[in-house]
């Protein structure tokens, strides 16, 4: 069951949730909550269930069981391996895609439209690559291309599928500062990562592994044990015991 | 050699080139979104799957268009539910292929009897373009223009990055069952002028070379409607001068076309 976010001061809340694919669940004990202004970092190995919840929280998937709660309907940004870089679009008609959750899909971009994906491009530094093919943009770029489509969508709650995933130094710290600017604006983000050590910068965090391992403040929950449940032996805990890495192994290569 | 003022002077050239200034206005705006969204296959295979409904059709008496229609519509149903299940539907497809393209063959030839009435259906015809040949070419030309204009941006998006269209709320699902109709239809409404096995010459092989020699969607379909144009045009006045069906020289046009297409953009790239 998914509805609109009932008690004011919660911008998602998940109870109880189970879903998966063919009525077989591959995330189950779902149930967690987060406030306008929250930045989430939803932590989880390949296969641990991060997209899945994406899936349902879009209401792609029906719940197998529980409900969602969401203040509006959230923004998405897919990773950009999901992407055809050979379609013949800029970064501003990428920006331009994101009106279309507004409705009026069957009218052409007017002016309006336009200028709110101009704003979009210029708040992740992308002025200047606008009529640059999407396909020819550095993949930091293409990740800001996309942040850019959700930012158009002027969405209380933003799902972002692995944002600094290959990302250039550059480009990651604008994503960042453009998380900051999204909290301040009391947008609560759920961005999917495999980065132990950047999730500690975020106000919360959900650990996945086919089950809710954990959820909470990342000084209070990212000890060693929820991480061990987390990521299994795809976990390297470095020298000194406060550091930690995973092992990722992805299909576009390895992600420390 | 004939005089190219025949073309309009004629009256069944005349006929002939109406057909396919129509059958490129759809070649243009379609053809486009068929290369784009990687459905040659689907438009080559939507156009000789109604043969052996077209060959029984001829020789029935029953109106050849509806049993097109019917045929290319079930089809395109079939390959959006294939593809809405996560199969692939390659093998399907070249299965049907084969066993449409030879049943069809075997109807004609032994059942039927039907003689010149294949090549006509294979390869398409000048001569017998029919009143309501004319108007259902009309009809998809205006509809798929329609189409392309409200749904270009979702097919757009969804091309670009299926499951960021999904989540931005757009009618996924129908948009790409609509456009698989669309060209399913677009297929069935070629084969009098072209026929059954040259479909691709007018919806695939422009949008391809355009495909090549431009770098926007808009410039894309502009493109592909002008070297539609030309091809039809140009392809029918050979075919009216070598007295071969039109369908043989636009499909060879149109490969030369992409082959030099391909050529000049790869010596541009080095």
């Amino acid at each position: 069951m998914t509805a609109q976010a009932g008690a004011a001061g919660v911008a998602i809340a998940v109870d109880g949730l189970s879903a998966g694919y063919d009525g077989a669940p591959v995330l189950t004990e779902v149930g967690f909550s987060a406030a306008p202004g929250r930045l989430v970092c939803v932590l989880g190995p390949n296969g641990g269930g991060k997209t899945t919840l994406f899936r349902a929280l879009l209401g792609e998937l029906e719940p197998l069981a529980g409900s969602i709660e969401l203040s509006g309907r959230p923004a998405y940004m897919a990773q950009t391996e999901r992407t055809r870089l050979d379609f013949p679009v800029t970064a501003l008609d990428v920006a331009v895609m994101g009106t279309l959750a507004h409705g009026r899909w069957w009218l052409p971009p007017g002016r309006r439209e336009r200028d709110a994906a101009r704003a979009a491009l210029e708040r992740v530094g992308l002025t200047d690559q606008a009529d640059v093919r999407f396909g020819e943009l550095s993949g930091g770029q293409r990740q800001r291309a996309l942040l850019a489509r959700a930012l158009v969508q002027d969405a209380p709650v933003l799902l972002l599928d692995e944002p600094l995933s290959g990302v250039d130094p550059a480009s990651a710290t604008l994503i960042a500062a453009v998380f900051r600017e999204l909290r301040a604006e009391g947008r609560t983000l759920l961005v999917a990562s495999h980065d132990v050590e950047s999730a500690r910068s975020f106000d919360l965090v959900l650990c996945l592994n086919g089950r809710q391992v954990a959820f909470g403040e990342p000084a209070a929950t990212l000890d060693r044990a929820t991480l061990q449940a987390t990521y299994g032996h795809e976990l390297i805990v470095l020298e000194g015991g406060r550091g930690a890495v995973t092992v990722q192994h992805h299909e576009h290569g390895h992600e420390h | 050699m004939p005089s190219p003022t025949d073309l309009a002077e004629l009256p069944f050239l005349r006929e002939a080139l109406f057909e396919l200034v129509l059958l490129a206005i759809t070649g243009g705006v379609l053809g486009a979104w068929v290369v784009l969204r990687r459905l040659a296959f689907f438009s080559h295979a939507a156009g000789s799957a109604t043969f052996p409904g077209l060959v029984i059709a001829d020789a029935s008496g029953v109106t050849p268009t509806l049993a097109g229609l019917a045929v290319g519509l079930g089809y395109a149903g079939g390959v959006e539910r294939a593809g809405r299940a996560g199969h692939e539907h390659g093998e399907g497809t070249a299965l049907l292929l084969v066993a449409a393209l030879a049943g069809g063959v075997i109807l004609a030839s032994d059942v039927f009897e039907s003689g010149a009435a294949v090549d006509r259906l294979l390869f398409g015809t000048l001569l017998g373009l029919t009143a309501t040949d004319l108007a259902v070419s009309a009809a998809v030309a205006a509809v798929a223009t329609v189409a392309a204009i409200g749904l270009g941006r979702t097919w757009s998006a969804v091309g670009f990055d299926p499951d960021g269209a999904r989540a931005l709320g757009l009618p996924v699902a129908r948009a790409d069952l609509l456009l698989l109709c669309l060209v399913a239809v677009a297929a069935v409404a070629a084969i009098p002028a072209v026929g059954v096995l040259l479909v691709t010459a007018v919806y695939v092989l422009p949008a391809a070379a355009a495909r090549l020699l431009t770098a926007s969607i808009r410039g894309l379909i502009a493109c592909a409607l002008g070297l539609a144009l030309a091809e039809g045009v140009v392809g029918l006045y050979a075919a009216y001068w070598l007295d071969v069906p039109p369908g043989p020289p636009v499909a060879v046009l149109g490969s030369l076309v992409c082959l030099a297409a391909a050529l000049a953009t790869r010596r541009t790239a080095a």
